[in-house]
């Protein structure tokens, strides 16, 4: 699982229709509307990281959206930011130096 | 309620993101929010990446990242946060991240055409030691040489400079900086004698119109395009224009978007201050009080070789232009000369050389650039129709006319990467300084930058071929006797001749002149223009390359050693900002495996120099300078032995631990700046000193009382500070500089230009010197009058495209380092063509078709792209430049500005065939 809050913001009179558009987008909720500010505060839910920055990408190219950055990101419990680790990466320091892998590309 | 688990971490996210843009919380949120960050540490950093200098929050627990998030409390970002930003805590632990130092070797040996295998640091530095030495002992100081960088932390910046320029008395060392705001500098310097921008972001909330002079901020600069988004929507005044040579993201939200073709940009502003001049509306009292007019020479090359001895047969046409142009017909009227005139480039090697005009002569200067002119010369769309052309340039001269309307001038690249690209940033200095628009609230022009020190380290510290720290240049030998008395050296121990610049390193590498060099916290052999020669200068020729990286990238595939190095927040550190905002952040997490921070491989590979090896007489090829007839370095060491040192010392006792070091920054520190945060380097030295606060204060004394001051080392760490902006004098930052209401440098009058550098000039007209005698111009700043030039090569019947390269959003740079989040790569997954729908289909070519890109250097596959986020105009084709497997740098010219040696990469002629 993996969590990141992004801040939306759009036209002034524009609030509700963004919501509408927003709640429709797969993964994306809606949390905080502030219609003072215009802005409208989603949670995107994605299985992959790269899900959600697709997302981020499809929040922006709403209608009526000025602007749309990501705020905050939940690292603990993110599947893919375990495994984006490599296994070996641990297992490289204290070992002798013959069994540290170095990448076949810087070879060629 | 009963709350599953994943809707309290949803309540959680949503709660701090609210928080952090001062949206009001929900109960629930507030209540998830504490629960799920109570045995967390919260602690202060700064983004790894842009010049913007954003904030970011970073909570660790047990050793480990566990979120990160926009600084509400960064006045930078207020809490947002571009994509690039959101993973910095992400880019450290790609599969490929480097935890050893690697060597090539055959039989247990160093060979050069071996294979990398790991070793360990004592037997790294053996060999770098080995090498170096070898290099110093043939060729002198200049024979070796660093790739620094404008990513490099202060302490990283500082402690490479005094080492290679104190140290091995060479000037050799320049950063990758010098491929993204080298022009800003030089324009900087020319203009106002001092470098940096006057003005600052807070500029953005008080201006009336954004003008974007070939800068995608919305790409390249998310935060502050959030910024000027929310001035356009609050702000009903406010403009914005985008001018640039391809319709791109920015276009979307400007009011208005000038397509203009690649180099015309000096036309249409003469064309601005032609408008200026003949509607009278002047600042007349402005520039009475506090500028003067000048003018340099026009024939000044392009940067290129002077010599077809290393060309290709293919790039000597290209190559021939260095030394003789034949001008066109729209530069003919621009330098009020014939056309087909063969003009020889005389003043190469005195580009920056300039004198005072007077308005008569500056007013004749700009008079041939007329609307009708400049229109026919500078629109870029084929398919636009002039007069809306005409038009929209109109509009865009009243904007600056109009004395009731505030402005501001943002760049980046489009000016800086330009072949005359000090001529094009003086120019935008030329049209604000005319209206008096200029360092006050809302009004100026503002030199936006790439990377996230190039202010604070690259051009604060120095770590160029010509600089010292705080604007002191090498060449001058009062400046050389102040850098001497701080760093503690014997007289004419430093190192007078002007090294060689980023794209000359390469150069000489090809020459055979530079046999040692050392890349840190930057990719140049990706990085640099008509990459086939470095490349092969690198693996081919007889030297040794040392590639310091977090990651392997090109620079580290053509290297001979490669160093793991310690990534942001693996470390201690600070980065200067656009605005000259000074930031810092602490260490959150232990390097893995082996890699260990650049200040610290610079430090310990100083412990093998003793002072005997290196302080002794030294051959420098080229030396003139005045009190160095003979060409060479005199032996300082008895003037060391008198001063108390020891020729056994290394440089590592002199240099930087030394007693007084170790007596007043103590490590383990004080724990009010430590917070218990680790110090790998620090503790991996054990010698009981902290090396980053010894060398941030040693710094600092350079600049303070000589309006570069920086506040001292703890006050950065305070809880409720988020940088400061320098001059920091009493305590409080400097926001509008020049400025007498909040810049206390000014002594005299409401605004003085008080830097020093290039404050007498001779006299004369629009062509020539006619009065040799000096003029002062203290307190002054300089308008300068730059005409058109051509680029020197453009498209023809062979090559007919334009070919502009860039950055994309999801990647920094040569994305040695966000190519490893998976995320981010697979957005952008490869480099594409950026092509004109009707162009791709003259050539019978439809999206994502491969297509091979050719100039006479070198070619690329690629597939192509006519309807993504950049829409080029016919006969323009845009490539970004991430990419190791689209390696366009192949392809691009190695021409520079020949006043700041920066290379253009916007504009070489290449052809585009389906494969």
């Amino acid at each position: 699982m993996n969590l990141s809050g992004i801040v939306v913001a759009v036209f002034p009179g524009k609030v509700d229709a963004c919501v509408e558009r927003l709640n429709a987008l797969p993964g994306v909720e809606v949390h905080n509307v502030d219609h003072e500010k215009n802005r409208i505060v989603v949670v995107q839910e994605a299985k992959m990281i790269a899900d959600e920055v697709e997302g981020l990408k499809a929040i922006k190219a709403l209608p009526d959206v000025t602007f749309a950055e990501m705020v905050y990101h939940y690292f603990a419990e993110d599947e893919q930011f375990i495994e984006a680790i490599p296994e070996d990466l641990d297992a490289m320091t204290g070992l002798p130096q013959q069994q540290v892998c170095v990448p076949e590309y810087l070879q060629d | 309620m009963k709350q599953t688990r994943r809707e309290f971490l949803k309540a959680n996210v949503a709660a701090a993101t609210a928080a952090t843009v001062g949206i009001p919380l929900t109960q629930v949120q507030a209540a998830a929010g504490a629960e799920a960050e109570k045995d967390w540490q919260w602690d202060k950093g700064v983004c790894r990446f842009c010049g913007t200098g954003c904030g970011i929050m970073v909570a660790t627990k047990d050793g480990k990242i566990m979120a990160t998030k926009g600084d509400p409390d960064a006045p930078v970002n207020r809490g947002l946060n571009c994509i690039k930003g959101y993973f910095n805590a992400k880019i450290m632990y790609g599969k490929d991240r480097l935890t050893q130092p690697l060597l090539r070797m055959t039989n247990g040996k160093f060979d050069k055409k071996g294979k990398f295998q790991p070793v360990s640091w004592e037997r790294a530095f053996d060999e770098m030691e080995k090498h170096a030495k070898s290099a110093l002992k043939e060729l002198g100081p200049h024979g070796v040489a660093i790739f620094g960088s404008g990513q490099y932390t202060v302490h990283e910046g500082y402690a490479s400079a005094k080492f290679m320029k104190a140290g091995l008395r060479s000037n050799n060392i320049d950063p990758n900086a010098r491929h993204c705001m080298a022009s800003a500098v030089a324009a900087f310097i020319q203009t106002f004698g001092i470098d940096e921008p006057a003005g600052n972001y807070d500029d953005i909330e008080y201006t009336d119109t954004a003008v974007l002079w070939g800068a995608n901020m919305t790409e390249m600069h998310p935060i502050l395009w959030a910024r000027i988004a929310d001035r356009r929507l609050a702000h009903d005044k406010m403009r914005i224009v985008n001018l640039t040579t391809l319709k791109n993201m920015p276009s979307e939200l400007a009011d208005m978007t000038i397509v203009f073709k690649p180099s015309t940009d000096l036309a249409i502003q003469n064309y601005i201050a032609r408008e200026i001049v003949t509607r009278d509306v002047v600042d007349h009292d402005y520039v009475k009080k506090h500028c003067v007019f000048a003018t340099g020479p026009y024939d000044i090359g392009y940067g290129m070789r002077g010599t077809s001895k290393y060309a290709n047969p293919a790039e000597k046409d290209t190559q021939a232009k260095e030394l003789k142009v034949k001008l066109d017909k729209y530069e003919a009227i621009g330098q009020r000369r014939k056309e087909g005139e063969v003009v020889e480039q005389k003043n190469r090697g005195k580009a920056g050389k300039h004198w005072m005009i007077s308005f008569e002569d500056f007013k004749k200067g700009v008079e041939p650039y007329t609307l009708d002119y400049v229109a026919e010369l500078a629109k870029g769309d084929v398919d636009e129709p002039i007069e809306e052309f005409k038009k929209k340039l109109k509009q865009l001269a009243d904007y600056y006319c109009d004395k009731n309307r505030k402005i501001v001038s943002y760049w980046t690249m489009g000016f800086n990467q330009h072949q005359r690209g000090t001529w094009v940033n003086e120019q935008c200095y030329m049209n604000h300084l005319l209206m008096g628009k200029q360092c006050k609230p809302g009004n100026g022009a503002f030199s936006l930058t790439g990377q996230p020190s190039a202010c604070g380290t690259a051009r604060e510290v120095g770590t160029f071929a010509h600089r010292l720290p705080a604007d002191l240049v090498v060449f001058k030998k009062k400046h050389r006797d102040f850098s001497e008395k701080i760093w503690k050296l014997p007289e004419n121990t430093l190192n007078p001749k002007v090294g060689s610049h980023i794209v000359k390193i390469m150069r000489d590498l090809e020459d055979g002149k530079i046999k040692f060099a050392w890349v840190q916290v930057n990719n140049p052999f990706q990085a640099t223009a008509n990459a086939n020669h470095w490349i092969k200068a690198a693996r081919e020729m007889d030297n040794f390359i040392v590639c310091s990286d977090g990651y392997p990238g090109i620079s580290a595939k053509v290297a001979d050693l490669i160093l793991p190095a310690a990534m942001i927040l693996e470390k201690w550190g600070a980065y200067g900002n656009a605005e000259r905002r000074t930031q810092v952040w602490r260490q959150q997490v232990a390097p893995p495996g082996e890699a260990m921070g650049d200040t610290w491989q610079v430090l310990e590979f100083s412990k093998r120099f003793k002072l005997k090896e290196v302080w002794g007489e030294q051959k420098v090829p080229g030396l003139k300078a005045k009190g160095f007839e003979d060409g060479k370095l005199p032996s300082v060491l008895e003037a060391a032995k008198k001063m108390g040192y020891d020729p056994e010392q290394t440089l590592y006792e002199v240099l930087f631990a030394t007693p007084e070091n170790k007596k007043k920054y103590p490590w383990p520190a004080d724990k009010s700046v430590t917070k218990g945060h680790a110090n790998h380097i620090a503790e991996k030295l054990g010698d009981g000193w902290f090396p980053e606060h010894a060398l941030f204060e040693e710094y600092a004394s350079f600049g303070r009382g000589h309006a570069h001051d920086l506040d001292k080392f703890e006050r950065y760490y305070d809880d409720d500070v988020r940088g400061l902006r320098w001059p920091v004098v009493n305590g409080k930052e400097t926001l509008w500089r020049f400025n007498a209401k909040y810049d206390p440098y000014v002594k005299n009058g409401d605004f003085e230009y008080y830097g020093k550098a290039l404050k007498a000039l001779p006299s004369g007209d629009l062509d020539k010197i006619t009065n040799k005698e000096k003029t002062k111009l203290t307190g002054k700043a300089k308008i300068f009058f730059r005409p058109y030039a051509a680029p020197v090569e453009q498209p023809d019947k062979n090559y007919p495209f334009w070919l502009v390269t860039g950055r994309v959003l999801e990647h920094w740079h040569s994305g040695t380092m966000t190519r490893r989040v998976p995320e981010l790569n697979r957005a952008v997954p490869a480099a594409l063509v950026a092509m004109n729908p009707e162009d791709a289909k003259r050539f019978g070519l439809q999206d994502n078709d491969l297509v091979e890109v050719a100039s006479r250097r070198g070619k690329i596959r690629a597939r192509v792209e006519t309807r993504g986020r950049n829409h080029p105009a016919k006969g323009v084709i845009y490539v970004p430049w991430f990419d190791e497997g689209v390696f366009i740098n192949k392809v691009t010219l190695d021409a520079t500005c020949p006043i700041s040696k920066e290379t253009d990469y916007k504009k070489c002629a290449v052809k585009v065939t389906k494969v």
